[in-house]
């Protein structure tokens, strides 16, 4: 007989895999939501916005936790190539639009055409993603994203018309590498998430980082993205 | 460019309903009118033999039966894409792609759950663009005409469009490797790494390294390569082939298990750990490979005899003497009616069959042997003919063996690993000394042919050279030399004596033979330039 305190479990992996599972399960849910929503015309019922809203969640924060793992593993990879700032922006712009135009957010898009940044485009787009979910929630009608050269770093920014970032969080993010134990909430995680991805974006001398303030012109939170 | 999805045929493959449907409501709020549907690869494969698709979006994972890869690779191979249709592969999550990345049958772009309508149609849309913008240069590819996807890439090139710069300079570079020039690709990926380290461009110089014979140094830049980005895959499939190269089989093997633990689905490299593990006697681990091969090609067009019968050899070496014959009996029943499958068969039962006592079934084996031999004589595949020697000195017909063995050194003299197959199989039967003097009087005699040849050519006697090239070919069609210097010859001919139809075809011929049989483009690739150059002026 086998002794059960005794079989090593690798709980990484079999987390890995049940988060997998879960999100396989999400697809599954959100297709069944909409498709519930379409048959009873329910689409601008706020429950199923927040419901929306909340499996976009979920799914970030599982992409987020895979990801984690990864990198933890060492089966992370990026894969950098010369992208379109200008593209980016769109992606995640058309991966939220089903819920800004049911919040009636203004989204608004500032950047050069021939903009080029090198950088993983899948990676990324999650990351802003995440990002743009939050601000969405956050926000009150107003969101404006935009992308532009700063001396060796091309910047992403995303700032909105809300209250702003709270300040126990503003303060905790001013450290270099933000302590998970000190996050709460998928805010955090996400930020947390967001640093690591833009410090693997490497040249020989630079490294990617986050910056957030609530120095927006728009009056509220401001979350940019330095990639070199 | 106008983009109308109304006028699209547009194939959904998904083998869940709720997901299928949602697909398709997605479509037709974008505009769709033709949208097709299938829960599985064979009514996906007849829906794409009944019309030609624009747009086919497939969910990797269907159940039981093919999977979206397979689909992909058996409809590419069947012909039943078009060259605009875009493919898309819907996947669970974002490193699949990585995972499954084979360097043939790349889908257009793969997609990852969830994604809504304003997502699709981006991809789709940027698919469609980049597809279109590419067609000619992707057009010439396929068929082989290199000097006009040159051409074309390097018009591209000029316009200086930023959006689509560094994807003509990948394609331009891999163009120069493969017509062997090797400076003006060098020369490309070091403008890209001055930039930024991309792994493709770092991965491109090992490939030069590699083709100049260089092996240390491309294997120092392969290793960087997978200690940068550990899940580019196609680094460790050529750090594989230059450790092979420099016949450190040992090594080699070390790469295709870390690779296949990586990608654990992907049939090639399955099937070269299964073959490189057999070669070294790790018996267990290469059963363990068959095993996967034979799973992974279950509902592939790759799904072959050989893999049974390579399995059939690993039980019959470790004495399962059952499993090698049931093995053989699987194989005839999911091969029906091939002959090779019949002829691999009767090869090894021969063997297995004498293994175990029962001489007349041995015996009766080996007879169907020698007549399938006989009938199939040229279609025989390199590997079964040794079996088929193999089977022979057995049964002490030392004479037909050493016939096919002499034959398979003339055709096959230039592939060392082969080479070592076949040194590997006459020590197990106590003949190496058999095989140093096949070797040796075969080199020889090979060598006195291709002199001969090249001496007439180099005397201008161009008819007699191509009659002894001519003749060398009936009894080496696969000898790399041997078609290579045909089709320098025909070229020459071609530029020296004018042109005609027959010769163009001939010399057309070839070179594809030449490509066929594995000749390396730093050989290949001037002459196939030359002759373009030639087809170009006369068309």
């Amino acid at each position: 007989m086998s002794d059960p305190t005794n079989t090593s479990i690798n709980f990484p992996a079999i987390l890995a895999s049940s988060v997998h599972d879960i999100k396989n399960s999400l697809t599954t849910v959100r297709e069944l939501i909409a498709h519930i929503a379409d048959k009873q015309h329910a689409h601008k019922n706020h429950n199923f916005i927040q419901l929306e809203f909340e499996v976009n969640r979920m799914n970030n924060s599982l992409v987020q936790l895979l990801e984690l793992y990864k990198i933890d593993s060492e089966k992370f990879n990026l894969d950098i190539d010369e992208n379109s700032a200008d593209e980016i922006l769109q992606e995640i712009k058309a991966q939220q639009a089903p819920l800004l135009e049911l919040n009636q957010i203004k989204l608004s898009i500032d950047c050069a055409e021939d903009l080029y940044c090198f950088c993983d485009y899948e990676h990324i787009c999650n990351a802003l993603n995440t990002i743009l979910n939050n601000a969405q929630r956050y926000t009150n009608t107003e969101i404006h994203l935009s992308a532009y050269q700063e001396q060796d770093y091309i910047v992403f920014c995303i700032e909105d018309n809300g209250a702003g970032y709270p300040e126990q969080l503003l303060s905790i993010t001013k450290t270099e590498a933000p302590l998970i134990s000190h996050l709460s909430g998928s805010t955090g995680l996400g930020l947390h998430f967001v640093a690591m991805l833009a410090k693997l974006h490497a040249t020989k001398d630079k490294k990617g980082f986050i910056k957030i303030d609530n120095d927006s012109p728009l009056g509220g939170a401001r979350f940019r993205l330095f990639l070199p | 460019m106008k983009f109308n999805l109304s006028i699209k045929n547009i194939l959904i493959i998904e083998d869940y309903g709720v997901m299928r449907r949602s697909l398709k409501e997605m479509f037709y709020s974008l505009g769709a009118r033709f949208v097709d549907e299938a829960e599985e690869g064979a009514s996906a494969i007849s829906l794409m033999k009944s019309k030609p698709y624009d747009i086919i979006l497939c969910d990797y994972m269907l159940g039981e039966g093919k999977n979206g890869q397979q689909i992909l690779e058996e409809a590419r191979h069947k012909q039943l894409i078009p060259f605009h249709c875009i493919f898309i592969i819907v996947t669970g999550h974002q490193t699949a792609s990585l995972v499954l990345n084979t360097i043939e049958n790349k889908p257009d772009e793969y997609l990852t759950k969830p994604f809504n309508a304003h997502q699709l149609i981006r991809r789709v849309k940027k698919s469609i663009v980049r597809k279109d913008y590419f067609l000619q240069i992707k057009k010439d590819i396929k068929k082989d005409n290199l000097a006009s996807a040159i051409f074309h890439c390097d018009a591209l090139l000029k316009t200086e469009n930023k959006a689509t710069h560094t994807s003509l300079l990948k394609i331009r570079a891999e163009l120069a490797v493969n017509t062997g020039d090797f400076e003006k690709a060098q020369a490309i990926y070091n403008q890209i790494l001055d930039q930024r380290e991309l792994a493709w461009a770092r991965l491109g110089t090992g490939i030069i390294a590699f083709y100049q014979n260089d092996f240390q140094h491309a294997i120092s830049i392969f290793k960087q390569v997978i200690s940068d980005h550990p899940m580019v895959l196609e680094s460790y499939d050529w750090l594989t082939k230059s450790y092979e190269a420099l016949e450190q089989p040992d090594n080699a093997e070390q790469i295709i298990i870390q690779v296949t633990e990586i990608s654990p689905n992907s049939f090639f490299r399955q099937q070269k750990l299964a073959l490189l593990t057999f070669q070294s006697e790790h018996l267990e681990i290469s059963e363990q490979a068959y095993l996967s091969v034979i799973e992974l090609g279950k509902y592939s067009v790759h799904k072959s005899p050989a893999d049974f019968s390579g399995l059939a050899k690993v039980y019959s070496k470790i004495n399962k003497n059952n499993e090698a014959l049931l093995t053989l009996d699987n194989m005839c029943k999911q091969f029906p009616h091939n002959p090779e499958a019949e002829l691999r068969a009767t090869t090894l039962q021969t063997e297995v069959f004498k293994k175990t006592g029962n001489s007349n079934l041995s015996q009766q084996a080996f007879e169907r042997t020698m007549e399938l031999h006989v009938e199939q004589k040229k279609h025989i595949p390199k590997d079964l003919r040794l079996d088929v020697a193999r089977a022979c000195y057995l049964n002490n017909d030392k004479e037909l063996a050493d016939d096919i063995i002499y034959s398979l050194i003339f055709n096959h003299s230039d592939e060392k690993a082969f080479m070592i197959s076949i040194g590997q199989m006459q020590t197990e039967l106590g003949q190496e000394n058999n095989t140093q003097q096949l070797i040796q009087k075969a080199k020889k005699e090979l060598v006195q042919i291709n002199n001969k040849g090249v001496e007439l050519f180099q005397k201008n006697k161009i008819t007699q050279a191509l009659a002894i090239f001519n003749q060398a070919i009936e009894r080496m069609p696969d000898n790399k030399n041997i078609i290579l210097n045909m089709a320098t010859i025909l070229l020459h001919n071609l530029k020296s004596s004018g042109v005609t139809k027959d010769k163009l075809l001939l010399t057309n011929y070839y070179i594809k033979r030449a490509k066929q049989v594995g000749i390396s483009p730093d050989k290949l690739g001037n002459l196939q330039l030359e002759f373009e150059k030639i087809t170009h002026l006369h068309s």
